[in-house]
């Protein structure tokens, strides 16, 4: 690896996190104003044309925000705990497959900072199971009943609903014969997208990255009736700041993912090959723009299903959010690998 | 002893009982207004009219009843008034019957004919008889749609009594009270009808000693106190059961509060005691007893200046100054302004701790101020309860009389003062008080002996505490505490109006003065501890059970009993008198 | 107890219900429709609203030329469930012997009930238009009779919807 190589990474590093933050940002607004048309209001608009700075304004000022720790809370792991939220939410954005390879100078270069890693799948699962630290840590460190149980809640419910995701990405593995995310989305691209081989197990990962994400319907671990503010009741400032838009970065990262798994990735139109379609030569600049659009565009599509259900639909109860996961989703995604596993079989594919 | 049947009720009444008296004897309150049990018969305002017969008997004089078993009556054919009606063997009398109700309430109509209405100015809205039967007598609409009769308001019967012609109903109670009470009959009606008024004689005013008690009497709020005029409503202040210090008559008395300050005192039913009234020179002096001059915070001297102190700094102050004397050089001054639990407690430190029997009190006595209604000579309230518990020289003590020849002669070190100040003595004693080594001083006034203190103790005064105050007439009276101190926000049990009890720090009506003052006894029993004996009292009641306990005068007495049969009398703490009928005139008042 | 018929939501749902997916997508479809439709956002410190003489704003006391129609009986405040109005009175030569030498309204601890207008034997105490109450510190809310004092012209709204209910 020469020093342009290492150059090209550190950039890539550079473009990741600053648009995964601006991203976050205006996801904020994008909810605010999203719920604010859901009620027939108008949203914030003071800041900026049609509030477009609003999110730098919620910034700045949980910038300037005292930082009020507890005093009897555990400093350490108090503020050890945005620090994990938001590192594991980057993480995540290494391997998603944000765009085709092209060539550039002899250098086959993508915007993925690890492209055809082929463990990629794996690292996504790990690293959403690590995102409960942070939140438990959050909850427990601060020294409060409310905050401990919205970060018990938190653990109880990612650990439910891992599995079912887990088993519902089986079906597409299977499908594709590789964790490659790159190789998951090539076999997509000439064909049908996975969404139409696996509709169950699409709508499966849908509900548990809600439920991964603490999105509204499964926001039990914040739920404001009941537990204040959830493992986050005592942060303020931006540290408070940080868990909220880890909160949006995995939002971004589930969409993500759910874009590559289930919705042909980067892949433009389906069924069809969009090179030959558009006319392009395959792997040439314009064409990998184009794609990386389109890949950019489903994410944010499915951000959109995402704060559209949390303006929606009502809270589940815990005892609710329990049978859903073990007694309906968990079964449904084994009977899905069952299935997939025999048509397969007798496809002989 | 005739039997009568009062609303189905048989009543065995008292012979020459009018109905009205024997109705409450057994609990019935007949409407009234010109009624009251103190005062002579004048009937005038026609508010009790009830029905009144007799049961019908055959030619055989047995009793007829009806078919539904109801004894079958022959009425009077007019209405009676029951205040002036006697009873009689074999009445029958219908206080709550239809003719009865109507008659009701056409009178409340005719008495609201010229009525200005103005309760949202009167003073006595809130506890007025009038208001309180126009509520549950009256149909509540006037038909009469006339200008009302205009007659003079504003009008100063006397140095303390407000009158306003256009709110009397023409009772007569306070005529009567001035002639038949106070003996001062100078009130009386001029003119006639509708314009009929109330004037003092030309050339007299009514001045009586006991003239305010007719603001209580009038059933509305023709009469007020210029003392109090408009300073609070009846249900922003909470009453306290009390005792009047002012002499040693101990009149029962009701503590008015609001905002921790005491704005009015009026007197309380006690047959045994005032029956219901008290004098003037206690309602006017009491409240600025409690409110005005008082000391706050513990001091010490300190090179000749009294210096504010902690109450540890205080006692250990004083414990040390008791510990350098000889015993013999300590003299302890009990109080007739005290409790007897306070003198009680003093008594103990100066037999049991300090070793001494150089203990008495001084007594206040002015025969000017005694008459032969309420008012005694004896102007502290508990001289004999001092004595009774104990304040007296013991064995080789010398006595109050011989104490200034004693401190001239330079053989009192220390001086122990109880809640009074030594210039009501003699103005000698005082001077001479200056040269003692050490002055130990519990008081809640800041009295001259107060300034004199090497240590001063500010004791709670006797609104602030429980306690008990024995009168002249040896009866041991229990009193309640009515305003609070810093440390206590409120006692267990106290009356408190709506504001006192929810005010927030930030509202402005709780700002009232609360002082850093402690029960004597308290203070007292600390003191002992630093001296080395533990006494384990917790209350006042602890106190007064340790009294009842040892002092065989106030055998089994107790708070409780106390209050149950207004006071028990010295020595009878076991033979309670019979309480009788308690009458209240004003029963709407809160608390 | 052998013909009791079981009357619990769940069981009378169909098997489309059941399953909740498509109510999902029903709730999904509302919300969606919503997001079109007119909104009623109005921009508040440019367009200001006008409340009706129904309005409860901020209770005030009647002014006339005399001075206050308030008389200082004290029931507002007695009837006050917030505790929020604390008035002394004091005598005056007028023909009303008594006026309120201090009235004051703690708008902290007011929630706007309108029982102390419904109280007032002298319609003195009335509710206002005034809803733009904004306090610097806890002193600043507590209103004084300077405050409190508004001219009898400036209400006639109120007096008039208040009549109309005598
Ligand atoms: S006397 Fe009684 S009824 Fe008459 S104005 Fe006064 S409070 Fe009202
Ligand atoms: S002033 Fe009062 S007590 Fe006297 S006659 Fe009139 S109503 Fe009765
Ligand atoms: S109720 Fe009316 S008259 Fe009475 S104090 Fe309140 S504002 Fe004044
Ligand atoms: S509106 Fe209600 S809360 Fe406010 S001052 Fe009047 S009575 Fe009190
Ligand atoms: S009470 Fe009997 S006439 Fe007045």
């Amino acid at each position: 690896m020469d020093w342009i190589d290492f150059a090209i990474i550190v950039a890539k590093g550079g473009i990741l996190v600053n648009a995964m933050l601006i991203a976050a940002a205006y996801m904020v607004l994008a909810e605010r104003k999203i719920a604010a048309w859901i009620q027939n209001r108008i949203g914030p608009n003071r800041v900026g044309p049609w509030g477009l700075f609003q999110s730098f304004a919620d910034v700045f000022k949980l910038y300037l925000k005292e930082d009020v720790v507890p005093a009897a809370a555990d400093y350490r792991f108090h503020a050890l705990a945005p620090v994990i939220s938001i590192a594991v939410a980057i993480t995540v954005y290494a391997v998603i497959p944000w765009s085709d390879a092209v060539e550039i100078g002899g250098r086959m270069i993508s915007l993925t900072m690890a492209p055809d890693m082929n463990v990629a799948l794996l690292v996504i699962l790990a690293m959403t199971s690590v995102g409960v630290y942070g939140v438990a840590l959050a909850g427990w460190s601060s020294n409060n009943k409310y905050s401990l149980m919205g970060g018990l809640r938190s653990s109880a419910q990612m650990i439910s609903y891992e599995l079912s995701m887990g088993l519902s990405i089986i079906g597409v593995v299977m499908i594709a014969g590789s964790l490659n995310l790159v190789d998951i989305i090539r076999g997509q691209s000439a064909g049908a997208w996975n969404v139409f081989y696996q509709p169950i197990a699409f709508i499966i990962f849908l509900v548990t990255a809600l439920a991964e994400t603490n999105r509204a319907p499964f926001d039990l671990p914040e739920a404001e009736p009941e537990l204040v503010g959830g493992y986050h009741t005592e942060y303020s400032g931006m540290k408070f700041g940080l868990l909220y838009l880890a909160e949006y970065a995995n939002m971004l990262a589930s969409s993500a993912i759910m874009a590559t798994l289930f919705l042909g990735g980067w892949d433009i139109i389906p069924f069809l090959d969009d090179a030959t379609i558009l006319g392009l030569e395959p792997g040439s600049l314009p064409l990998v723009l184009l794609q990386h659009g389109a890949f950019v565009g489903k994410s944010l599509l499915l951000v959109f299903v995402f704060i559209w259900i949390r303006w929606s639909l009502p809270r589940f109860r815990y005892d609710q959010l329990m049978n859903l996961g073990w007694k309906i989703l968990l079964p449904l995604s084994l009977a899905n690998i069952a299935v997939t596993g025999t048509v397969m079989l007798l496809l002989n594919r | 002893m005739p039997k009568i049947i009062i609303d189905g009720q048989s009543i065995v009444a008292k012979q020459g009982q009018t109905i009205i008296e024997a109705a409450l004897d057994h609990g019935i309150t007949i409407p009234h207004f010109c009624w009251h049990p103190a005062l002579s018969v004048a009937g005038n305002c026609r508010m009790c009219l009830v029905q009144v017969g007799n049961q019908k008997k055959d030619s055989e004089g047995a009793l007829q009843f009806m078919a539904d078993g109801q004894p079958d009556v022959a009425w009077i054919p007019k209405m009676q008034i029951a205040c002036a009606t006697p009873v009689a063997d074999g009445m029958v009398v219908d206080t709550a019957g239809k003719r009865t109700v109507d008659a009701q309430e056409a009178i409340m109509e005719f008495l609201l004919v010229n009525h200005p209405l103005d309760c949202p100015i009167c003073d006595e809205a809130g506890q007025c008889k009038l208001q309180e039967y126009a509520f549950r007598h009256s149909r509540g609409k006037s038909r009469f749609d006339d200008e009302k009769v205009h007659k003079p308001k504003r009008v100063q019967l006397g140095p303390q009594i407000m009158f306003d012609g256009e709110r009397c109903i023409s009772c007569s109670r306070c005529i009567r009270f001035a002639d038949e009470v106070a003996h001062q009959p100078v009130l009386t009606f001029v003119q006639r009808g509708d314009k009929v008024t109330i004037e003092t004689f030309p050339g007299t005013t009514f001045d009586s000693p006991y003239s305010m008690n007719v603001i209580d009497i009038c059933p509305v709020g023709a009469l007020t106190s210029i003392d109090f005029r408009f300073r609070a409503r009846v249900w922003e202040m909470s009453f306290t059961d009390s005792v009047c210090p002012g002499c040693a008559r101990g009149c029962n008395i009701k503590i008015g509060v609001m905002n921790n300050e005491v704005l009015r005192v009026e007197p309380r039913t006690n047959m045994h005691v005032n029956t219901y009234w008290m004098c003037d020179y206690g309602r006017l002096t009491t409240p600025a007893a409690i409110n005005d001059n008082r000391t706050d915070g513990p001091m010490i001297r300190r090179d000749g200046q009294l210096q504010s102190a902690s109450w540890e700094e205080a006692t250990a102050h004083a414990a040390a100054i008791l510990k350098a004397a000889r015993p013999q050089d300590v003299v302890v001054l009990g109080s007739a302004h005290a409790s007897n639990e306070d003198n009680y407690a003093l008594a103990q430190l100066a037999s049991k701790v300090i070793k001494t029997a150089n203990v008495d009190f001084i007594k206040h006595i002015d025969a000017t101020f005694g008459d032969s209604q309420l008012r005694v000579p004896e102007t502290a309230p508990n001289a004999i309860g001092a004595h009774a518990v104990g304040v007296a020289p013991g064995n080789g003590g010398y006595n109050l009389g011989q104490l200034a020849e004693r401190i001239a002669s330079g053989s009192v070190k220390v001086l122990v003062v109880l809640e009074d100040t030594l210039d009501s003595s003699s103005q000698r004693l005082a001077e001479l008080a200056a040269g003692v080594d050490a002055m130990i001083v519990f008081s809640s006034k800041a009295s001259v002996t107060a300034m004199q203190a090497s240590v001063l103790f500010p004791a709670a005064s006797f609104a602030e505490s429980h306690g008990t105050f024995t009168n002249t007439m040896h009866r041991v009276q229990h009193f309640k505490p009515a305003v609070v101190t810093q440390e206590n926000v409120r006692y267990m049990g106290m009356a408190m109006s709506r504001w006192d009890k929810f005010g927030a720090p930030n509202d402005r009506w709780t700002d009232g003065t609360r002082r850093n003052s402690r029960a004597a006894w308290r203070v007292i029993r600390d003191l002992a501890a630093a001296l080395g004996t533990t006494w384990s009292w917790k209350s006042a009641e602890d106190v007064f059970a340790d009294i009842s306990q040892h002092v065989a005068a106030f055998q089994s007495m107790t708070y409780a009993s106390l209050d149950a049969n207004y006071g028990l009398v010295l020595g009878k703490g076991g033979q309670p008198d019979p309480v009788g009928t308690v009458y209240e005139s004003h029963v709407l008042k809160p608390n | 107890m052998a013909n009791v018929t079981t009357n619990i939501e769940s069981e009378r749902m169909t098997f489309w219900e059941r399953i909740y997916l498509p109510e999902i997508a029903r709730g999904l479809g509302l919300t969606l429709r919503q997001m079109f439709r007119p909104k009623f956002t109005r921009q508040y410190p440019e367009e200001r609203w006008e409340p009706e003489g129904s309005y409860r704003g901020r209770p005030v006391l009647v002014q006339e030329e005399d001075g206050e129609r308030c008389v200082a009986c004290g029931l507002c405040s007695r009837v006050c469930p917030a505790l929020a109005i604390e008035v002394r009175a004091a005598e005056t030569d007028k023909e009303k012997e008594r006026y309120p030498e201090l009235f004051e309204i703690n708008m902290l601890r007011c929630i706007y009930c309108g029982f102390c207008e419904e109280v007032c034997p002298e319609e003195a105490i009335v509710m206002s238009k005034d809803y733009e109450l904004v306090f610097g510190s806890q002193d600043e809310g507590i209103l004084g009779k300077e405050k409190l004092l508004i001219p009898v012209s400036q209400l006639q709204d109120r007096l008039e919807f208040l009549r109309q209910w005598r």
